[in-house]
């Protein structure tokens, strides 16, 4: 469905993608995920066709981007980050605006509009003035402005941000079920429970490179089975990172937590005897099965508040 | 797609009270403001230069020279009776214009055998060039009259019967100068509304640079033009979703000001518009003002970042136009080299050509130049919006 081969873009002298490599398939659901200046947008804005870029190919259904921008696009949906409509219009002329500056017209037009609206719940909102909305309310007029042409494939740009959690819950059953019509969603967000909760692939992206890419369920059992969280009782940043550079694969989760992946039992013996060796006491040592947050931490090497 | 375009675009502004109210009460009320308070100053009826006459020479002539100032349509006679130095200081400084000063020995000082004396003539502080020399005008006329007639007293014993013969005659000159103005039928005056519409048509079209250019940035701010970049919808597809609505919106402020003119300002007493012999100049006029101020707008929107920032540069934008157009101060009254560098103002060329029509009584012929430089420069202003969105939307926007 999309192929993106060696993709780069350079904004002046910083790069925000370098040679990045990506294969989304059809029908699934997509969960791209990195920090904050990882290239996450950058990359949704290219396959959109609103940002350029210097090197590289994407194909998007078996075309080129670069030739047949306007043929793919009648096919793709962006549902941005930012409430993209207007306040001072109501729901239903929001809905018949955006409708009537693309190419659809008569039946096909007053069906998928119905669709939009009954998909989204809309229905007992269509008179009300946009601005009177409640944040759910809003994000999902969003969203189905994003579904009037019924495209093949959507993408989201962190949707959920700045609702209550019903209304979350609400929205991720609605992209979920797009996968039921075929639909290819792109999805990037700032809570990875989400995505755990409805990616069924995901890119981690950081600093313009894919770091990972895979099934979920692959991704954590692969990673998780070799993973071990070490509590400590007492220590300090200076030493567990003076320690983690002579152990591969330990990182500093914060002063009293490590994290060992892979781990092993010849290096786990040895971490804990320079433990013993530096007068840190174990608290625990937990063999978890690891979560995307953790993995996200252990790819990027940044905390969640960073992302 | 354009009706869409056409449908959001007018009830955004329909729905927003700030942009009604500078569009379309803002300017009609400028309008009746401005033909009320100028009234007088285009009025013939009325006299607007008051003066009063001190006559220490208290003579036959002198009371006839009070008297003939008394007569002229366009003085009025300060009603206080002058007695004192202090007293003429503090009515100059409060509303009295000219004190004329009759010293004694006036009348005999018009006879050429005798040294004359001359009128004293006090001025208030705040009086402008152009009024003093028209009182002076009118001064210098009546002591020309009265020294002819000294003159022909002196030669009625030579010429029995000759001062009551020519007496009627120099003493009625208006029946010697016939007044046309350029344009206009004889009988006709150019009144304070054809003076005041077309400068107030002109600033309230241009008003439009704040709620467009304040819904263009709003658009952008919120993705709204990113998410119809992402639908296909291109830039000149864009901008003529803005261009028709705004000037559908102008032509409408134009017939809307036109028709205050026409029908509320002569209720309120002063003189009503009319509007001269072409319809088709109006709206050639108007379309090439509406093009101007659309140009701007869109500019200005795409090159600043905030609403505040749009609505800042256009407000002072558009006085500032106003200023140098033409529209405060009228043309004629600034310096050459002022007059010169009011051509700069698109908001000038606009307000020649309504002249033309509303004032001069012209037709298209005359309306073209000032039509389609407006047009030029707002389409040359559109194409600078064009290329500084389409690298904005090229590095997203």
């Amino acid at each position: 469905m999309i192929q993106i081969s060696n993709l780069t873009k350079r904004y002046r002298d910083a790069v925000a993608l370098s040679q990045l490599s990506l294969k989304i398939g059809r029908g699934i659901i997509f969960g791209l995920l990195g920090p904050n200046g990882a290239g996450k947008t950058t990359l949704i804005s290219i396959l959109n066709g609103l940002t350029r870029f210097q090197e590289g190919d994407v194909k998007i259904f078996n075309l080129s981007l670069r030739q047949n921008i306007r043929q793919i696009r009648k096919r793709c949906a962006f549902i941005p980050q930012s409430l993209a409509f207007y306040d001072n219009l109501t729901v239903i002329e929001n809905l018949r605006f955006f409708a009537g500056i693309q190419p659809i017209t008569g039946q096909t037009l007053q069906d998928n509009l119905k669709r939009a609206i009954s998909v989204n719940r809309l229905q007992p909102l269509t008179n009300r003035k946009s601005s009177t909305l409640s944040g759910g309310e809003k994000r999902r007029l969003n969203i189905a402005i994003g579904l009037l042409t019924n495209p093949d494939i959507l993408y989201f740009d962190e949707p959920t941000i700045g609702i209550d959690p019903e209304s979350r819950n609400d929205i991720l059953n609605t992209i979920r079920s797009f996968k039921n019509d075929d639909k290819t969603v792109i999805y990037t967000s700032h809570y990875m429970e989400e995505i755990e909760k409805i990616c069924d692939e995901v890119a981690i992206i950081n600093h313009g490179k894919i770091v990972h890419q895979g099934k979920l369920q692959d991704m954590l059992q692969q990673e998780g089975n070799n993973s071990a969280i070490i509590e400590l009782h007492k220590s300090n940043y200076t030493q567990l990172n003076r320690i983690s550079k002579a152990i591969a694969g330990l990182q500093v989760l914060n002063a009293e937590t490590l994290l060992l992946s892979p781990q092993d039992s010849r290096v786990m013996a040895e971490l804990l005897a320079i433990l013993e060796r530096e007068h840190i006491s174990v608290r625990q040592i937990r063999y978890q099965s690891l979560s995307l947050e953790s993995l996200f931490i252990n790819l990027t090497g940044r905390e969640k508040s960073d992302v | 797609m354009f009706r869409a375009m056409l449908r959001k675009e007018f009830l955004l502004v329909l729905r927003d009270k700030h942009a009604l109210a500078a569009l379309f009460i803002m300017p009609s009320v400028f309008i009746l403001i401005m033909s009320m308070a100028l009234k007088d100053t285009f009025s013939s009826d009325r006299a607007f230069i008051n003066y009063v006459v001190i006559d220490q020479d208290q003579t036959a002539i002198s009371g006839e020279l009070a008297t003939l100032l008394k007569n002229n349509r366009l003085l009025k006679e300060y009603q206080l009776e002058i007695t004192s130095e202090k007293q003429l200081q503090y009515a100059l400084n409060d509303d009295l214009t000219f004190a004329v000063t009759i010293a004694p020995g006036f009348s005999t000082g018009l006879d050429s055998e005798n040294t004359a004396i001359p009128l004293t003539l006090n001025v208030a502080s705040d009086v402008q060039q152009n009024v003093l020399h028209l009182f002076k005008g009118e001064l210098s006329g009546i002591i020309t009259q009265l020294q002819i007639k000294s003159l022909l007293r002196k030669i009625e014993p030579a010429i029995p019967g000759i001062s009551s013969k020519t007496d009627a005659r120099l003493l009625d000159q208006s029946n010697l100068i016939q007044v046309q103005f350029n344009g206009l039928e004889s009988s006709q005056f150019p009144t304070s509304t054809q003076q005041s519409v077309p400068s107030w048509i002109v600033f309230g079209m241009f008003f439009i640079i704040i709620p467009m250019s304040t819904i263009f940035i709003s658009e952008r701010r919120q993705n709204t033009l990113m998410r119809m970049n992402g639908m296909n919808i291109s830039i000149p597809a864009l901008f003529t979703g803005k261009i028709v609505p705004y000037m559908v919106i102008n032509q409408i402020q134009v017939w809307l000001m036109v028709g205050v003119g026409i029908f509320i300002v002569p209720l309120l007493g002063a003189a009503p518009l009319t509007l001269g012999n072409s319809v088709a100049a109006l709206f050639m006029v108007s379309t090439g003002l509406s093009l101007a101020a659309i140009g701007t707008s869109t500019l200005i929107a795409v090159s600043v970042n905030s609403v505040e920032q749009a609505t800042t540069i256009g407000g002072i934008l558009n006085i500032l136009f106003g200023a140098i157009g033409g529209v405060m101060v009228p043309k004629f009254l600034m310096p050459p080299a002022m007059q010169s560098f009011s051509n700069v103002s698109p908001m000038s060329w606009g307000l020649e050509g309504f002249l033309d029509i509303f004032l001069r009584g012209l037709g298209t012929r005359a309306v073209v130049t000032e039509s389609l430089a407006l047009a030029g420069v707002g389409l040359l202003m559109l194409l600078l919006a064009w290329g500084i969105l389409a690298r904005r939307t090229g590095n997203g926007l």
